[in-house]
């Protein structure tokens, strides 16, 4: 339902505003708008002809034009290379990372197992609005613990993480990946707990080493287990918007580097970013990404099939 | 259940230990910075305060900089609504896709897998001018409204209740009870999973940040605004006071998990069972 009315939106004209929006939020910028063109009616009292033109109602659909202007907006190129790189590199990160992470901790004894699956579950429990607090205070900035701990040990200068165009995004996947490789280990390690103690014993007998059992044994028992967590940050990813919200107040962070697509649709939707009131570009925004992410999930989806032929 | 290693030294214990270090230590450090003064704040490698001044928790809850209560009251009821009218909904739908026919069963899936895949932030727009329409802008239940329909959840419920054997189903239409009765009668049997759906939606909605920014009105705010309203750009406020606020945000929801956190497990590994 809201797709559809997406789609009605989407081909509305940017000035067009339906009536029950005009009392619903007049202090959205429309208050500027409705004074110009007070002044104009006010001015064209002798001027009949021309009152009837400012009188005259915008044109309620407008076609396709919104769609040429999302696709021929170059901010909007911006946002969704940032969003797909983002997503691509976070899932990149933290599967691998979370696939290891279980496996070890697989081998932890029972007792401490359950503590430390929790442990690494934290990020995942509080808001990202914490998450990206503790990165500007705690992993940011010449004396942060990134700084003096990773980079400067490697022998590199200090990095300024927010204010320099090609880390903006890694500090943004650095904090998804932080955020939720816990659930994904929780997740994985359930699937692998599952496996049965004989198929281990049996690879012993065989003589497998540790490489080829964890090929064949655990990684075929998780697999679905790794595109389930791969479509959730796909989905996480093109929907993110707090994160970057905090960590970069609304905007899209220098030169738009960190700008991702939801940043954009409230920036366009909302002003306060970036001044402009325009709901149908957005929607016709939304819109463009709606397939675009179905996309992208079905050839993960479609894969996992094929996977499972072979 | 594997009990090839039990070695409490290995190399795993080890790198399990670090990472579960790494992942949580600056939670550590928040809590403690909320003793700190700004200076002590500004230097990340120190972990413990000189002295610990409760300061910021008493300025936090006597609504010195906000109303922090009203914040913390708002979320809990809009999470805690928001997720049971979402397990209630997806439960009742999860159960009638797995045990019964009806007209249209396999398109109305296919709807429901179909809104998994479009994430609820990329409609923000349509939704605020439905809501607008509906009257409900500013009000708090156009954040739980929305948030009520999920399709995950519908197929996660789906694949549940499948799981049930017909045979159930059959005797209690044998035994005269009416199709809400044995609804009823099953639920117990899907404990862990409700329990399951219940938490992960609670924390999405805790969460939840788009939504509240845009919808509510300044006295239905909830946490996420809250804090980024006590970490605004002009720096009025101690960092202290935003950390003990954060701490505040994290402590309920970790204390939910740390009580359902078996039967989640168990939940999980069913499922992870196909």
């Amino acid at each position: 339902m809201p797709l559809c009315l997406s789609v009605d939106l989407a081909l509305q004209h940017p000035d067009y505003v339906p009536d029950y929006r005009e009392d619903a939020a007049p202090e959205r910028g429309e208050g500027a708008v409705s004074t110009i063109s007070g002044t104009v009616d006010w001015l064209n009292i002798s001027w009949e002809p021309e009152e009837q033109a400012a009188n005259k109602p915008v044109e309620k659909y407008v076609g396709l034009e919104n769609f040429s202007y999302v696709l021929g907006d170059p901010k909007f190129h911006k946002a969704l290379k940032n969003t797909s790189l983002y997503v691509l590199v976070t899932i990149g990160i933290a599967l691998p990372l979370a696939f290891f992470l279980a496996h070890f901790l697989r081998q932890v004894p029972g007792l401490i197992r359950p503590v430390l699956s929790f442990l690494l579950l934290l990020p995942g429990l509080c808001l990202s609005g914490v998450l990206a607090t503790l990165f500007q205070l705690f992993f940011h900035g010449r004396e942060g613990a990134l700084n003096q701990w990773l980079v400067t040990p490697m022998g590199l200068d200090p990095i300024n993480w927010l204010l320099d165009p090609s880390f903006v995004l890694p500090a943004l996947v650095l904090q998804a990946v932080w955020r939720w490789t816990g659930f994904i280990v929780l997740f994985f390690l359930c699937g692998m707990e599952a496996i049965p103690n004989a198929y281990y014993e049996a690879a012993k007998v065989e003589g497998a080493n540790t490489w080829r059992v964890m090929r064949s044994i655990t990684f075929p028992a998780v697999r679905h287990v790794a595109v389930f967590a791969a479509v959730f940050l796909i989905i996480d990813g093109f929907a993110s918007f707090s994160g970057a919200y905090n960590l970069l107040g609304g905007s899209g962070g220098i030169l738009d580097s960190g700008l991702l697509l939801v940043t954009y649709l409230y920036q366009v939707a909302f002003p306060g970013g970036s001044g402009q009131f325009d709901f149908p570009a957005a929607a016709a925004m939304s819109l463009l990404v709606v397939p675009l992410t179905a996309l992208v999930l079905f050839l993960v989806l479609f894969g996992r099939n094929r996977l499972f032929k072979a | 259940m594997r009990t090839t290693s039990t070695k409490y030294f290995s190399p795993a214990v080890l790198v399990s230990l670090l990472a579960g270090l790494v992942f949580s230590y600056p939670f550590l450090w928040m809590f403690l910075s909320a003793f700190k003064t700004n200076k002590e704040i500004y230097q990340p490698l120190l972990l413990f305060p000189d002295d610990y001044e409760w300061d910021a928790f008493a300025s936090l809850f006597s609504g010195k900089y906000l109303d922090f209560i009203r914040f913390f009251l708002n979320s809990v009821f809009i999470s805690c609504a928001q997720a049971l009218f979402a397990t209630v909904v997806t439960a009742s739908a999860g159960f009638a896709f797995a045990k019964l026919d009806f007209p249209l069963k396999g398109a109305l899936f296919l709807l429901a897998v179909l809104v998994i895949l479009v994430p609820k932030q990329a409609l923000a727009i349509p939704l605020f001018e439905w809501l607008t329409w509906l009257e409900l802008n500013g009000s708090r239940w156009a954040v739980i409204l929305p948030g009520i329909a999920s399709g995950l959840g519908i197929v996660f419920f789906t694949q549940i209740f499948s799981r049930i054997p017909n045979e159930l189903i059959d005797l209690a239409r044998v035994e005269g009870a009416s199709l809400p009765r044995t609804f009823l009668a099953i639920l117990p049997l899907v404990a862990p999973a409700l329990v399951t759906y219940g938490l992960i939606h609670f924390i999405l909605a805790w969460q939840e940040h788009l939504f509240p920014l845009i919808l509510l009105s300044d006295a239905n705010q909830t946490l996420p605004l809250g804090l980024a309203k006590l970490r605004d750009s002009s720096h009025r406020i101690p960092e202290a006071v935003a950390m003990a606020a954060a701490t505040f945000t994290l402590v309920p929801v970790v204390a939910l998990f740390a009580v359902f956190y078996g039967k989640m497990r168990t939940a999980l590994a069913e499922l992870t069972l196909h």
